[in-house]
């Protein structure tokens, strides 16, 4: 009889405790599951544990109180380079390699929502290896990488002219070691009148079946956009920098084509391009959004496939500025909360092939961000030092990476200091 | 000589005569010159908001006038046709460039290291710029060994302005172990380092994570006193605690510094730790400590992951005992926890009750005095043109301290433009900039 009410009691005291951290009270946006609206967030062991209404408080150890803002599954950021190094080629360039010219992740992602980075290219075969060592096994966020084409990554531009390293064999050979970290491989920067890195990063790909994303258009003159989308990429492959240019910002021969007319108007084989399943993505960066462009093609009816920042040291203090920055444009643009939400997750989750990521399914890993929508006065530039003004703005309030609290901007998560002893 | 005279006499005239039309024409030349001249003088003016200069006793509505990459004016109605560029900061508070005398940003690939040339010391220009700051100070992750590399690979590659202390470890801040090496920690070569080869950079001496006695403290003070520089001490390992009134009043000079002034340790026996300035029982700042900031010695936040507490920070506020200087002790582990940058830190003073102009002072001209760089952190003409301009937010705020516990607040610091030497580095809502549908301009 004492056995069975002490198995009661214990029984009791589970069931008070089984649930690790109750996010309570937000408005759940995740997109793959079509949810969008007020529901609470259950969490334990790290991973999804509950998504409904008015799950109780005095069934989890901890309850943070979401009111008044939004809960999604944590941003994906695909586009960024994080392989910070002290490599100095010599050469002048970006440095993104094992470089200077690459940021740190966790120094930027949790503090705006993202728990998961793409790495685009800074690492080749040759070097991915100790990109691994050096920055992925040691960082809180999750990082994940398009390998570049050429052997070394990103060193800086003339190594993206050098065609004997860009060897589809090697670089799919080190892909198959690592397929659940390495999503793709990039293509970058060429000035060759040529498609001869994006055919051999499309080799690649063919044979580790993943995407490749490209920086397209260093050539002079121009290369034609639509070849590349309609005679090369295959559905899913990436064109990064969307909105990079426009006629009156790109009156130089060369170059990348813009995706707009001399009008602004988008051109026509570019809507035809996105429902044959090619990728937009917009890899903000320093010097690849403008305002002209985003602006009309959004009016026009284009919308990005995925929003993502191209993180690195020349677009972290200018007009990019982080995730929560460049999301808070497209919403200032016009984009609705949800269209901007499935844009850095579950889009870009399955882009790069995670299905794993991206959403709150029961059981999946609890990578969550709560995040508040500011209203004022507030205004955005684009790589061109323009602005467009807005009244809202994209604020990181709690983020979460495998149910753990890796950023709590104004301690939503813990008690009064008065409160404790 | 009567000839040469009337010769000279009437070239005398020639002279005033041609003096006199070129002085006619530089005239004219100066009048049609002038106006362009007179309303491109200054470089950037920023306009409207509300100064506060403590080292010049400003605390009010002014305009600051930026030529090359120095402060002009500082004037009421500076008028805004002569400057090139004006920026309206109306309702916007302008101070000095903050100083971050704690940091660590020797970044690096070694990744068994702690802070130097390690992951664990952060990129200064990531975190510096977008909350204000326009220099930093390292707290010691280089020693005389590894500051060259530190040096070629940081400071000189840096927008931000990277000081330092040196760590009194020539090896620096690599492992725990190195920091016991009193066989490492050499005077001479300290001073060596700071007087003849870096003058300009290294600011003082740092002794850390120190185990044992008082030797790692007396060979910083005699670094600092070959090389006439202040040290700062993080005295967090001592297993069992050294006396903090021992070190306050026998070991420090004045000038030298403490910092984690609000930790509160656990002490364990294993691991040693900090002896806290308010006493854990009563809540009282012990007594010593009001004496010892009397004599000269300096208390430095250097909040950290592991070194700020509201149950020591809030009792010493309310009893009168205020920091003298606010610092991040910004690393991989204080990022992204209770810390995060340094407008969090200073809000957190504004929450816990200090007044802006305190904060202001604590993060500017104090720090520059300490570390003896008397020509930052100030606003006076010929200066540097190192500016901050914050927004003030008012709304429900909340901060936390390192045991993850909050106060409520109903301001935020938030960084609205940032110059460094009389150039825009940061500008979160692009208020330097045009409208998107204006002309390309050449900014």
């Amino acid at each position: 009889m004492l056995f069975f009410a002490a198995c009661l009691i214990s029984q009791a005291n589970l069931q008070a405790q089984e649930i690790d951290m109750l996010i309570k009270g937000g408005h759940v946006i995740d997109p793959k599951n079509k949810i969008d609206g007020i529901m609470d967030v259950a969490i334990k062991d790290g991973k999804i544990f509950r998504v409904a209404s008015n799950i109780p408080a005095n069934t989890s150890k901890k309850t943070v109180n979401a009111t008044g803002l939004y809960v999604s599954p944590g941003f994906i950021d695909m586009h960024v380079h994080v392989f910070a190094g002290a490599e100095d080629p010599g050469y002048k360039g970006f440095e993104i390699s094992n470089g200077f010219g690459s940021v740190a992740p966790d120094d930027f992602t949790f503090r705006s929502g993202v728990t998961t980075v793409v790495d685009a290219g800074s690492s080749g075969w040759r070097n991915f290896p100790e990109f691994k060592k050096q920055t992925i096994d040691n960082s809180q966020t999750r990082v994940l990488a398009f390998l570049s084409i050429t052997g070394y990554g990103m060193v800086g531009t003339v190594h993206a002219q050098d065609t004997t390293d860009m060897n589809p064999t090697t670089t799919a050979f080190i892909m198959n070691e690592y397929p659940d970290i390495i999503v793709g491989i990039k293509a970058h920067h060429f000035q060759g009148h040529n498609f001869f890195p994006v055919d051999r990063a499309i080799e690649a790909g063919r044979k580790t079946n993943k995407p490749i994303i490209v920086d397209f258009g260093s050539s002079t003159p121009k290369l034609s956009i639509e070849e590349l989308f309609m005679k090369h990429f295959r559905p899913g492959d990436i064109f990064t920098h969307t909105f990079s240019g426009n006629a009156a910002t790109n009156l130089t021969p060369g170059g990348r084509e813009p995706i707009v007319d001399v009008n602004n108007k988008i051109k026509p084989f570019i809507f035809e391009a996105q429902k044959q399943g090619r990728i937009f993505d917009v890899g903000h960066g320093g010097g690849a959004f403008v305002w002209a462009t985003a602006i009309n093609a959004m009016k026009q009816g284009f919308y990005p496939n995925t929003i993502s920042t191209d993180l690195y040291r020349n677009s972290r203090n200018a007009g990019m500025k982080d995730m929560a920055n460049v999301m808070s444009k497209f919403l200032n643009m016009g984009m609705s909360i949800q269209d901007v939400i499935v844009r850095s997750t579950w889009n870009p989750a399955n882009v790069i092939q995670h299905t794993d990521l991206g959403h709150l399914s029961v059981g999946a890993e609890a990578d969550v961000s709560v995040f508040n929508i500011r209203e004022g006065k507030f205004g955005y530039m684009d790589a061109r030092g323009s602005v467009l003004n807005g009244t809202k703005k994209l604020e990181a309030e709690l983020t979460l990476r495998a149910g753990k609290v890796a950023w709590d901007l104004n301690g939503l998560s813990g008690p009064q200091w008065d409160a404790v002893k | 000589m009567m000839r040469i005279k009337t010769a000279g006499i009437s070239e005398f005239f020639q002279h005033q005569f041609i003096r006199l039309a070129q002085g006619i024409v530089a005239f004219l030349v100066l009048i049609l010159i002038t106006p362009t001249v007179h309303s491109q003088e200054i470089d950037i003016l920023l306009k409207g908001g509300h100064v506060i200069d403590p080292k010049n006793n400003i605390n009010s509505k002014m305009d600051v006038a930026i030529v090359g990459d120095k402060i002009f004016r500082i004037a009421a109605n500076i008028p805004a046709n002569t400057s090139k560029k004006t920026i309206d900061i109306s309702g916007l508070y302008l101070t000095p460039g903050i100083i971050d005398m704690h940091a660590h940003v020797f970044h690096g690939a070694d990744v068994n290291s702690i802070s130097a040339n390690s992951p664990g010391g952060l990129q200064a220009d990531a975190f510096s710029f977008r909350a204000g700051v326009t220099t930093v100070v390292d707290a010691g992750s280089a020693g005389w060994r590894n500051f060259p590399l530190f040096k070629t690979q940081v400071i000189d590659r840096s927008q931000t302005r990277v000081l330092a202390f040196l760590n009194v470890v020539g090896r620096g801040m690599v492992t725990r172990y190195d920091q016991q090496d009193v066989t490492d920690m050499n005077p001479e070569m300290n001073a060596y380092m700071i007087k003849k080869l870096h003058p300009t950079i290294l600011v003082g001496i740092k002794s850390a994570h120190y185990w044992g006695d008082f030797t790692s403290v007396d060979k910083a003070v005699e670094s600092g006193k070959l090389a006439n520089v202040p040290v700062i001490v993080d005295f967090g390992e001592h297993s069992p605690p050294n006396s903090i009134e021992s070190l306050f009043m026998e070991h420090f000079r004045p000038g030298d510094i403490f910092t984690h002034t609000f930790s509160e340790h656990a002490i364990s026996k294993t691991t040693g730790g900090r002896e806290s300035i308010v006493d854990v029982k009563t809540r009282k700042v012990k007594p010593f400590v009001f004496a010892a900031q009397k004599r000269g010695i300096i208390f430095d936040v250097g909040h950290g992951a592991g070194a700020f507490n509201f149950n020591q920070a809030i009792p010493a506020l309310k009893q009168g005992f205020m920091p003298n200087t606010i610092s991040t002790d910004l690393y991989n582990l204080s990022m992204n926890a209770a810390m995060k940058d340094m407008t969090n830190v200073m809000s957190k003073f504004l929450a816990m009750g200090m007044g802006l102009q305190d904060v202001i002072l604590r993060t500017t001209w104090n720090p520059a005095q300490v570390i003896k760089r008397l020509d930052l952190g100030h606003l006076t003409v010929g200066s540097e043109a190192d500016i901050a301009v914050f927004n003030l937010k008012k709304g429900n705020f909340g901060y936390m301290d390192v045991g993850r516990t909050k106060i409520s607040g109903t301001e935020k610091l938030e960084a609205e433009l940032t110059l460094r030497a009389g150039r825009v580095v940061w500008d979160l809502n692009g208020i330097s900039a045009a409208d998107w549908q204006m002309p390309a301009s050449t900014n």
